[in-house]
């Protein structure tokens, strides 16, 4: 082969390259974007999960945060329907009416008493952030009277050391996971002229300190 | 030269994450339901070991949901036959309830609340409705009035139902209900 044929043949090799390059450049920035957006895929749900975690501790606008001043006073507060200024309950049953007190465990245990009539009656403790940490029914009640303390766990721990050794607490001791909450005081009502005996049932559950 | 895909992937992990966490707390989450028949529940919502979906939907509002041995919620949007609930028809919820100490049944938009009707009644309880013979419900949902247990539908949209079972053993295990053991929601006819 002679030289004039090597110089000739150039031009035709580098013109096959070009595309060739082209093509594995294209392909390695295809292959990064791929790999940027599994990145982002993961990051995303890294993100995803810690919202939905994150969104509890950081509502304003859930049931204990909305009537945190309801029953300061000692009584449960209706909120059916709720004082004015206040935002409605959702999801309410209309054939039920509800009362709440409000609790901050950093002051101490809350001690919380219901009396039972014939209208069913239900009392739950709603942690801060949404939950339900605790429900009980008057079917639970003794002579009438349905009665117990909320606390943290370390109040309990504290008022099992302090209890006497060998002798058996007549206190039903319920934990909160969080320092506020609502008890709430929930009476069915049954048939539309039980409306007054029930709200007067609802806000008659006191709830005060323990100690 | 490295900023450009450092950007690309915060803008679309953080937009996607926040995006899609806020749509699965927007309504009751899929995880923790039950469907029976055309009822649908979760059974964990009051229970102590709420899953964080669920716990996230309630914290972004005013809901105070009843306590595991408090009761049960049911929800229906849709018939037996999988039909949208619809006001421009009526339907006819009939059957048992399981036992529980009382019961109530009402009407309500899709977002939860209560209709308003001119007429006084947008619920019934156990000790509110006329019971047949053999001692079940025969409720029929209808805009126009209709003999019997009559509960009034707006002029038109969509609506759902709620059944409460109040003090209820059934609380922990709802998921392992027959639809026989619930209302039948069946269509009657539309205008």
């Amino acid at each position: 082969m002679s030289a004039a044929d090597n110089i000739g043949a150039l031009p035709t090799i580098a013109g096959q390259s070009r595309p060739r390059r082209w093509l594995s450049r294209l392909g390695s920035g295809l292959l990064r974007l791929v790999l940027l957006t599994l990145a982002g895929l993961v990051l995303a749900g890294i993100v995803h999960i810690v919202t939905v975690l994150r969104v509890p501790a950081l509502a304003s606008g859930d049931a204990a945060t909305v009537y945190a001043a309801l029953g300061m006073n000692g009584r449960a507060e209706l909120v059916t329907p709720p004082p004015a200024g206040l935002p409605a309950m959702l999801d309410t049953d209309p054939n039920s009416v509800a009362a709440v007190c409000s609790y901050d465990l950093a002051a101490g245990p809350l001690r919380v008493v219901a009396r039972t009539s014939s209208l069913p009656l239900g009392l739950t403790v709603h942690r801060r952030g949404g939950g339900v940490a605790y429900a009980i029914t008057d079917r639970a009640a003794i002579r009438g009277n349905l009665e117990f303390v909320v606390m943290t766990q370390e109040q309990l721990d504290e008022r099992l050391a302090n209890d006497e050794e060998g002798e058996t607490s007549r206190e039903l001791r319920v934990i909160s996971p969080s320092l506020q909450g609502l008890v709430v005081a929930r009476v069915i009502v049954r048939r539309s002229f039980d409306r007054s005996e029930a709200e007067a049932l609802a806000t008659g559950v006191a709830c005060s300190l323990a100690d | 030269m490295r900023v450009l895909p450092l950007a690309y992937v915060i803008a679309l992990g953080a937009g996607l994450g926040l995006v899609s966490a806020r749509y699965a707390v927007a309504e009751r989450p899929w995880f923790g339901r039950a469907q029976i028949g055309a009822w649908t529940t979760w059974p964990n919502s009051g229970a102590r070991d709420i899953d964080p979906y669920m716990r996230a939907y309630l914290a972004r509002g005013v809901h105070l949901p009843l306590g595991a041995g408090e009761g049960l919620e049911l929800i229906a949007k849709e018939d037996d036959a999988g039909q949208a609930l619809d006001a421009r028809c009526r339907y006819l919820v009939s059957g048992t309830t399981p036992p529980a100490r009382g019961w109530s049944l009402d009407v309500a938009d899709l977002a939860g609340r209560s209709l308003q009707s001119t007429v006084e009644r947008a619920s019934f309880t156990d000790a509110e409705i006329v019971r047949g013979e053999r001692g079940g419900m025969r409720i029929v949902l209808a805009t126009a009035p209709e003999a019997g247990n009559w509960l009034p539908l707006p002029a038109g949209g969509r609506f759902q139902l709620r059944l409460r079972l109040y003090d209820t053993p059934i609380s922990s295990h709802a998921g392992e209900l027959r639809p026989s053991a619930l209302p039948r929601i069946a269509r009657i006819d539309c205008r």
